[in-house]
């Protein structure tokens, strides 16, 4: 009759671990380090890129904006040099509304799932996007036309269909936790770990997975692809931290998450910021993420370039007893 | 760090300010107000009627009548006299009424009404020095003989003397010489008479107090008695009935010591004859009648109590509010059930006060069942998001319309209570569901509807309890304790219940 009881740890416990609750991150982390009025920078595809730009982040370049009904017939011109796109809300979230054009001509689009849409099931799909449909409160939006990323072939084993991508936690401008989202069938190719995708833990300082989850279920491959996810290392990995360190700077945000996928010819590429990230990321890695958070508020120095704040984490591990 | 310890501290002062202050006002309301922490409490309330008659002589007529004080153990809330014809003065300090006129040739009828409530029992005490020993009565030897010996007989019962006398006057059967000396037939008054004399015996002063004892259905009947006897200090009243001491809860007293109850001067063949009637109110109503007389009538007029019903009734309902937003505030940030929309479960639990428990969820999940398959058949049609769920208010209002009909005209009583779902708040839950069911399959829709129908169900035996709205109406107060309660929740970083399970993994590694 108790059984169900197993399933619960006492608060003790978690706290013991460093677990980070939602209401702890609300109100400890959030309200203390996170500006209301910095929100709007991270929420809107379009500012954050160009916030990116100046601060030297590399992302999807963008080919254009729609912002009115009246202008979602001029999509063909403004994609016309390019053979691949992608359409998102620029105030979307969770990969809602995204729309990836892996080929198109005259008479219609195929999208990245092979699904073969017309010129029409296209601009109406633009159209939703400006009248609020994938955005947050259903405000009105506008939809950014980027170009695709190349994604690189290091991960094809690792996914089922989606695109891979890191997620990094960044505190005071320290990435403090990463990990890995892995697309699955059950997941429908998103990269939502709540609709069963795999997060895969990665060390912070190595880029290596520690640990890998899939519905809060430790796992050691993929349930798809069956590739082991223990040999998952990603590439450039001081190029992903100093992305995330930089983003500080670039939005004043102490507590952020920085997503970025790795291009085959361009390096890692930011695809957007979060000024809410999730707390699943604790599960993927195997830890609390409040023990990062201390040690960092108490003994990482202040006052450092992103770069050199990557270096000094980078030294740390080398230093640590393991 | 340093921020939230202050912040955390002065809510908590808030929080313990609030407390005391309710803890107070409860106080205050119960003992000046009559306030109760029970609803449908009721309060008695006796109507005394005093019917004084005469026949007069042609004099000028002077009648005068004693009438309960002010520092009796009761509530007057009504005093009233039928007197055609005569000049009336009240004299507070001794307690009489005195009615006066011109000489009268008919026969006299003279109505005294009294409404009383909250009548309690006093311990019937009045302190008096000085009193002299009476005299002994005058009795021929061998009832003195008789008054020896039936005093002798009383010894052997418990109490004071007074107490002694009354139970062996009680005693069935009774004591053969107490039989043989008291007269054949006689009224209550002579019988109180011959114990005032044989505690006269015993050198204790004692009198008559009359008055009413409080029975449903007396007609007519005469001025009730009990026994007041002097222990040295004060005057005590004694039950003459039980021989109980102290002024019982049913009985008014008139009239004390040697003053008589009614005095007709002009006037022959008087009589007073009292009916007592008795009806039954909202203590609730009470409560303003009672402030006035505690002279905190000024407060009363403030609050809302003295407001018309309607607005009472109206208030009473948004008064049970704050204790429903606190279950919310509980269900998410301390047990972390997700819902849709803040306040949606609490809308819903409204409805279903008005709907009843059974019938509103039967009701409310039709609609919502109807509304998600409309809903389906619509995101085919890819319209845009406010013409979508303008259509969809739209089904739900058709839908409520279709089922009000069907249930008036096959005398289903639950599906006409449809009408009673705020047709917004049910039309964006449709839309949500039908979103979240589209993205992330029905599983989750059905997740998502059931946590916030978890939520409006615990909302709903919150505000539904007949005791918890009478509490939060009648001690408004509580809604600054529950105010403070749900900000300092606002601080709470603890983990919500919920996580103990999401993050178990974590704990169990190590």
């Amino acid at each position: 009759m108790w059984h169900w009881l197993k399933d619960y740890s006492l608060p003790g416990a978690l706290k013991e671990q460093g677990v980070l609750g939602m209401n702890a991150r609300n109100y400890k982390i959030i309200s203390k380090n996170n500006n209301r009025r910095q929100y709007p920078l991270v929420d809107d595809k379009v500012q954050t890129k160009t916030l990116a730009a100046k601060a030297g982040i590399n992302t999807p370049h963008l080919i254009g904006v729609i912002e009115y009904q009246y202008q979602v017939k001029d999509l063909t011109r403004l994609v016309k040099d390019y053979p691949q796109f992608v359409i998102k809300p620029a105030h979307g979230s969770g990969g809602k509304g995204v729309l990836v054009v892996k080929h198109w001509d005259d008479d219609c689009f195929v999208t990245a799932s092979e699904k073969v849409l017309t010129f029409k099931d296209v601009y109406q799909h633009i159209s939703n996007t400006l009248s609020g449909l994938f955005s947050l409160g259903g405000q009105y939006d506008v939809a950014v036309i980027e170009e695709m990323v190349n994604f690189s072939d290091i991960f094809k084993d690792f996914s089922y269909q989606g695109v891979p991508d890191v997620r990094i936690i960044v505190y005071k401008g320290y990435p403090a936790m990463s990990m890995m989202r892995l697309a699955t069938a059950e997941s429908g190719g998103r990269a939502n770990l709540h609709q069963g995708a795999v997060g895969v833990g990665l060390d912070i300082c190595t880029g290596k997975t520690l640990n890998a989850v899939m519905h809060n279920k430790p796992v050691s491959e993929h349930p798809d692809t069956h590739a082991e996810l223990k040999k998952l290392q990603v590439p450039y990995w001081r190029e992903h931290l100093i992305i995330g360190a930089k983003s500080y700077e670039m939005t004043g945000l102490g507590y952020l998450g920085a997503d970025i996928v790795l291009d085959k010819n361009k390096g890692p590429m930011m695809l957007e910021l979060n000024a809410r990230p999730g707390l699943a990321i604790q599960i993927a890695n195997g830890r609390g993420l409040m023990d990062v958070i201390k040690k960092i508020d108490k003994t990482y120095p202040k006052n450092l370039t992103p770069e050199e704040r990557v270096d000094f984490l980078l030294n740390q591990a080398e230093t640590e007893p393991k | 760090m340093k921020n939230l310890f202050t912040v955390r501290k002065i809510l908590t002062l808030c929080l313990f300010l609030s407390i005391i202050f309710t803890v107070f006002s409860v106080y205050y309301k119960i003992t000046y107000w009559g306030f109760d922490f029970r609803p449908n409490r009721t309060a008695s309330v006796w109507s005394i009627d005093a019917h004084i008659s005469f026949k007069p002589t042609g004099e000028p007529v002077k009648v005068s009548m004693a009438v309960p004080t002010g520092a009796a153990k009761f509530k007057i809330l009504n005093e009233d006299i039928v007197a055609k014809g005569y000049r009336i003065e009240k004299n507070t300090d001794n307690g009489r009424i005195v009615l006066t006129s011109g000489p009268q040739k008919q026969d006299q009828d003279i109505y005294y009404r009294l409404t009383v409530y909250d009548n309690e029992e006093g311990r019937g005490k009045l302190r008096e020095n000085g009193v002299q020993i009476p005299r002994k009565p005058v009795y021929g030897e061998q009832q003195m003989q008789m008054a020896e010996e039936i005093l002798a007989a009383a010894v052997a019962f418990d109490g004071a003397w007074p107490q002694k006398i009354i139970t062996l006057f009680n005693q069935e059967p009774m004591n053969p010489t107490l039989n043989a000396f008291l007269p054949v037939k006689m009224t209550e008054k002579q019988r109180v008479q011959i114990m005032i004399d044989l505690l006269a015996i015993k050198q204790i002063p004692a009198r008559m107090a009359r008055g009413v004892r409080l029975e449903e259905g007396k007609q007519a009947a005469e001025a009730d008695l009990m026994l007041e006897a002097h222990d040295g200090h004060k005057w005590r009243l004694y039950d003459i009935r039980t021989g109980k001491a102290g002024l019982p809860k049913n009985f008014i007293v008139f009239q004390h010591g040697g003053k008589s109850l009614l005095d007709v001067q002009g006037g022959v063949d008087s009589k007073i004859r009292f009916s007592v009637l008795k009806s039954v109110t909202s203590s609730f109503k009470l409560a303003g009648h009672r402030a006035q007389l505690n002279n905190f009538g000024k407060m009363f007029d403030y609050s809302i109590y003295s407001l018309p019903l309607l607005e009472q009734n109206t208030l009473k309902w948004l008064m049970v509010f704050p204790l429903g937003i606190l279950v919310v505030v509980l269900m998410r940030n301390v047990i972390g059930i997700p819902t849709m929309g803040t306040f949606t479960p609490m809308l819903i639990a409204m409805s279903l006060v008005k709907t009843g428990f059974w019938p509103g969820l039967i009701c409310f999940a039709l609609i919502i069942a109807i509304g998600l398959l409309l809903r389906a058949i619509l995101s085919k049609l890819n319209l845009l998001l406010v013409p979508r769920i303008s259509a969809v208010v739209i089904f739900v209002i058709l839908i409520m319309q279709f089922m009000t009909i069907t249930g008036y005209r096959m005398n289903w009583e639950i599906a006409s209570s449809a009408v009673f779902f705020p047709i917004i708040i049910t039309a964006w839950i449709i839309e949500r569901a039908s979103i979240t069911w589209e993205e992330d399959g029905a599983a989750n829709a059905t997740r998502e509807i059931i946590y916030s129908m978890i939520t409006a169900v615990a909302t709903y035996f919150v505000i539904s309890n007949e005791y918890i709205r009478h509490i939060t109406f009648a001690f408004d107060e509580i809604n600054l304790v529950i105010l403070f309660t749900v900000m300092l929740l606002g601080t709470y970083t603890g983990y919500r219940l919920t996580e103990l399970k999401r993050f178990s993994p974590l704990a169990k590694k190590s």
